[in-house]
């Protein structure tokens, strides 16, 4: 029997699923995320449930309400721990880049797939409009085979893509030319700069041209991503009042002290700040200046993405500007430290982390994405 | 952000904060006005919303039920329940 990781991100009927929040403590699902469905069907079974971060928004885990998982003075991501025993692969939800962060600073392989191929029913929804079912292990191949069987689609899924346009995501070309986002390099530390470095001179050892490009546009990918993921985590939090269900307080004199109460108490910092945030936007008086714009804003950073694969198979940058984050690094840097996720996030485009180093590939490239990693592992070896 | 808009947005959000809070709150929606500076300098005249990243049809189905689960077991996580109903305080007096 082959062995799984899952995050808390994703439902399960026989574990408790909380989504690193108080709010959700020993909350029990009706029903299991379809993507597990699908590795039960396949021979797999849950070897555990990975902790995350509030509502997977932060940067690793360090917001999770029982504390934040810290190893020798570093945060630590505790899938990646997981991922040391016996399991095949981990999947788990990449809504803020965790998971490729992650995966980055632990030598692990992650591929967040392009929007829509994989389902994301059972999942607690978040940032629905950019959000992913990604798988992390330790070798390419491993992250292949579990995202074979989960890819696909789902009536149950209202954004679930068709399995013609599924099925293209496995289709294999060679990467020839790859783009280097000269502005993401500026700000990395040396183990991240050095790591770039090396990974470029592998690509040139292969053959493979590797040229160095700016975009502005690309680069504006966080500011955007910030507003549409607090503008749609504000909504979906929403749902969280102390009365169906999750935690409610114990102290209230009425109804909206119910609420007000229970919210209070369950939901953490970093996630209050990202709701407040997130309605501001929403505003009569920001809507248009700030959340619009960053409708449009998207939109842009995709076509030029698209211009970008016309002349090149991948566009290459870091996962994160650090390999260790310091356990008393403020909550709120993800803001910042998504400056290198926010571009697959916000475009739904496929990306995978190898060695790590992120590439983003075209829409339904994660098949030739996979394939380069899975070669890179074998001539690194 | 001043410190009224915060008050309704947190009476709006169902959240109350500590002194400390509002005052890092503030100070994180006022960094994040700054980083909003990038979004100004793209040009987005004549540029359509994108609402999703890939095309997506409003998906409808046959009104077939799929999961027939009892009250009882969609109430299972409730915090408190009284003969099928989710029990909250009086809101009439």
């Amino acid at each position: 029997m082959k062995k799984i990781i899952v995050d808390d991100m994703l439902l399960t009927k026989d574990l408790p699923t909380t989504a690193g929040s108080k709010m959700l403590e020993g909350y029990m699902s009706l029903f299991e995320a379809e993507a597990i469905s699908r590795l039960n069907g396949a021979g797999y079974t849950i070897s555990g449930k990975a902790e995350v971060g509030e509502f997977a928004i932060d940067l690793i885990c360090e917001t999770n309400y029982k504390g934040a998982f810290v190893k020798k003075g570093k945060l630590a991501s505790p899938v990646a721990e997981m991922l040391e025993g016996d399991a095949e692969a981990a999947v788990c939800m990449d809504v803020n880049g965790s998971v490729r962060r992650a995966a980055a600073q632990n030598s692990l392989v992650s591929i967040k797939p392009t929007y829509g191929t994989v389902s994301r029913f059972g999942t607690v929804p978040v940032a629905c409009s950019g959000e992913t079912v990604s798988v992390m292990a330790k070798s390419a191949d491993n992250c292949e085979a579990v995202l074979s069987i989960i890819a696909g689609h789902d009536d149950k899924d209202g954004t679930s893509l068709s399995d013609e346009d599924c099925a293209k995501a496995k289709e294999v070309s060679p990467m020839r030319r790859i783009a280097v986002l000269g502005n993401m390099l500026k700000d990395t530390d040396l183990a991240v700069a050095r790591k770039i470095e090396i990974f470029r001179e592998n690509l040139a050892a292969k053959g493979i041209e590797v040229c160095e490009i700016n975009s502005d546009v690309i680069a504006a990918s966080s500011a955007a991503w910030n507003v549409l993921m607090c503008a749609e985590l504000c909504n979906n939090v929403s749902r969280y009042d102390g009365v169906k269900y999750g935690y409610r307080a114990e102290n209230f004199s009425g109804i909206d002290e119910l609420y007000t109460n229970s919210r209070t108490e369950a939901f953490g910092e970093l996630l209050k700040c990202a709701i407040l945030f997130g309605s501001d936007t929403l505003s009569t008086e920001n809507y248009m200046k700030v959340y619009d714009k960053s409708l449009r804003v998207r939109r842009v950073v995709s076509e030029a993405f698209n211009a970008l694969f016309e002349q090149y198979d991948a566009v290459m940058m870091p996962a994160c500007s650090s390999f260790d984050y310091s356990e008393d690094i403020e909550d709120t840097a993800v803001f910042e430290e998504n400056y290198y996720t926010a571009p697959a996030s916000i475009t739904g485009l496929p990306a995978v982390v190898i060695d790590g180093v992120q590439l983003v590939g075209k829409a339904f490239s994660e098949g030739s994405l996979l394939a380069f990693a899975k070669e890179y592992e074998k001539e690194a070896k | 952000m001043e410190r009224e808009t915060l008050r309704l947005l947190e009476m709006l959000n169902q959240l109350r904060l500590t002194e400390e809070q509002k005052e890092k709150v503030i100070s994180f929606c006022n960094n994040r006005e700054a980083a909003l500076k990038a979004l100004d300098a793209i040009d987005t005249e004549n540029v359509e919303r994108m609402v999703h990243v890939m095309p997506v049809l409003t998906v409808v189905r046959e009104d077939i039920v799929s999961q027939p689960y009892t009250a009882e077991e969609l109430q299972q996580g409730a915090p408190e329940t009284d003969e099928g109903y989710w029990c909250v305080p009086k809101v009439m007096e």
